[in-house]
């Protein structure tokens, strides 16, 4: 499903956001990325996103090569993909289930469609009574448990998550994990990236970077 | 094509809420273009009054050729076939004028009989008037100088008149017109195109989070742009629309005042607002209008934002 093959990615000449990085994710994964800051795990989830091209290698996303893949070609790509940030960048003027419907009115669904299925996505995250509700009169939590929404909503096979739980308490930080799992349950893809060891101890798939280079045996 | 429809309707709706959002900034823009786009229109207004009038106006030239007041009648009546001679192939109606009609003609049209009677002897020539037709416009109409020409070089003939003459003059004045009319459209319609460029710009920067969410869930370019474009558009539309309702305002009083001066002259002249289908037509080209400023502005300022 997803497959990195001695990718490297630079910004200036001698900086590595990543250095030769090969690994492979298999379809209905569940996989953590973990390592400190600059550590290149963002870089990793955007070129999965093509928010980034790779520099030298080759990032192999559902049969796609990224650094192939035309600028007309990403929007479509990304309809395939659920991205969740760690700041939650939902759109602060418009309620949480017109958030959650704008993929699908992206996508082309009718607003009847849009609604209907967006309903079923917050209530999914447990958001349906807050519909209504501004991002901002809801908490961290929430508001991560929206964006969370807004990524599945288009149903996708994939959902990147960049530190979703960072800022967030205990709490929250388990409701937003407790949603993600949720999802990889039902066979969807799942690549988080964290900082938070307590989630990692029991997670099945840790891939570790420092520096731009893979370490460890989660590769 | 549902699909085409709903993203439109989608870009549409995104474009008036847009208007709901911030509705004085787009009142005060929507002034801005109407009044660059008022002058023009005003202008086109004012010509295309004009040039019906200048239409009716005779383009066939009429010459009227007097005689020397020393001419006798039998020498004026001598020179119609010279003057057929010089016509030529060109078709002309010939009208003799003796100078006793002429002169009851002036006493009857100019309310001048008492004066003439006090001069005792007639003091009118005896004349020719020529209507030359199969003129197609003014400018065809110019080859008759040369035909002039030739008749005053006849003996007994004192002066020779080409009456065609000022409506040539208004023709060349109202191409004239025409032509800083078309300099002032070009002019006016780049400050429109700048007016909302900028604006479009304004909207770009303030909308920069939307339009990157709207980049990570899958829209495309077209999907961003669009709302953009239908912004563009939808100021230059209702600029044009107040612009053209405030000139079509304006030309009551201004007929107010040109029923007093038409009156001078007996006429019943009166400025008429652009007809509808023209009206739509300016309509159409404020929109598009727009549509360039916001296309421009999508162009350089998204390609920055990406």
């Amino acid at each position: 499903m997803i497959e990195f093959q001695g990718v490297s990615k630079t910004y200036t000449r001698d900086a590595f956001a990543l250095q030769n990085v090969s690994l492979h994710v298999a379809k209905g994964e569940l996989v953590y990325l973990a390592g400190p800051s600059g550590a290149g795990k963002s870089t990793l989830l955007k070129m999965i996103a093509a928010i980034e091209r790779p520099t030298t290698g080759r990032v192999i996303v559902s049969g796609h090569d990224i650094g192939k893949l035309k600028r007309s070609s990403v929007p479509f790509l990304r309809r395939n993909l659920g991205l969740i940030f760690q700041q939650q960048r939902l759109l602060n003027d418009r309620s949480i289930l017109a958030n959650t419907m704008l993929p699908l009115l992206v996508s082309g669904a009718t607003n009847g469609q849009a609604e209907q299925r967006a309903r079923a996505a917050l209530d999914k995250v447990g958001l349906l009574d807050r519909a209504k509700a501004l991002p901002l009169e809801l908490s961290g939590g929430e508001q991560q448990r929206a964006a969370i929404a807004r990524a599945i909503v288009n149903r996708p096979q994939i959902i990147l998550a960049d530190e979703p739980t960072a800022n967030l308490d205990r709490a929250a930080a388990d409701k937003v994990l407790d949603a993600l799992h949720a999802f990889h349950a039902v066979g969807v893809t799942c690549m988080i990236s964290t900082h938070d060891e307590q989630v990692l101890d029991s997670a099945a798939r840790v891939i570790r970077l420092e520096h731009g280079n893979l370490t460890g045996a989660g590769a | 094509m549902n699909t085409w429809f709903r993203q439109h309707r989608f870009a549409f709706g995104r474009a008036l809420a847009q208007v709901r959002k911030t509705p004085g900034s787009f009142a005060f823009n929507v002034l801005v273009v109407a009044i660059a786009l008022a002058l023009p229109f005003t202008g086109l207004t004012l010509l295309e009054n004009v040039r019906p009038m200048s239409e009716q106006l005779s383009v066939d030239p009429e010459i009227s050729l007097f005689a020397k007041t020393a001419t006798t009648r039998e020498q004026a009546e001598a020179l119609a076939p010279q003057l057929r001679t010089i016509l030529g192939k060109q078709k002309a109606k010939i009208t003799f004028v003796p100078r006793e009609q002429a002169l009851d003609t002036l006493k009857d049209k100019g309310g001048l009989a008492d004066v003439l009677d006090t001069l005792g002897d007639n003091p009118l020539p005896d004349s020719y008037v020529m209507k030359l037709d199969g003129f197609a416009s003014t400018t065809q109409a110019g080859g008759v100088d040369g035909i002039a020409e030739q008749m005053r070089a006849l003996p007994g003939v004192d002066t020779v008149q080409v009456d065609s003459a000022w409506v040539k003059r208004l023709a060349a004045l109202l191409g004239i017109l025409r032509m800083a009319l078309l300099l002032l459209a070009v002019t006016l319609g780049t400050v429109v195109i700048a007016v909302v460029f900028n604006t479009v710009r304004l909207q770009v920067l303030t909308q920069r989070d939307e339009i990157a969410v709207s980049k990570l869930i899958g829209a495309t370019d077209n999907f961003i742009h669009r709302p953009f474009y239908y912004s563009g558009a939808l100021l230059g539309l209702c600029s044009g629309a107040v612009a053209l309702g405030a000139v079509t305002l304006a030309l009551r009083p201004l007929n107010g005042a040109i029923a007093e001066f038409a009156r001078l002259y007996a006429s019943t002249f009166q400025l008429l607002p652009i007809a509808p289908i023209g009206m739509a037509l300016l309509l159409a080209l404020s929109a598009a209008l727009g549509l360039v400023g916001a296309v421009l502005s999508v162009k350089r300022h998204l390609a920055r934002l990406s």
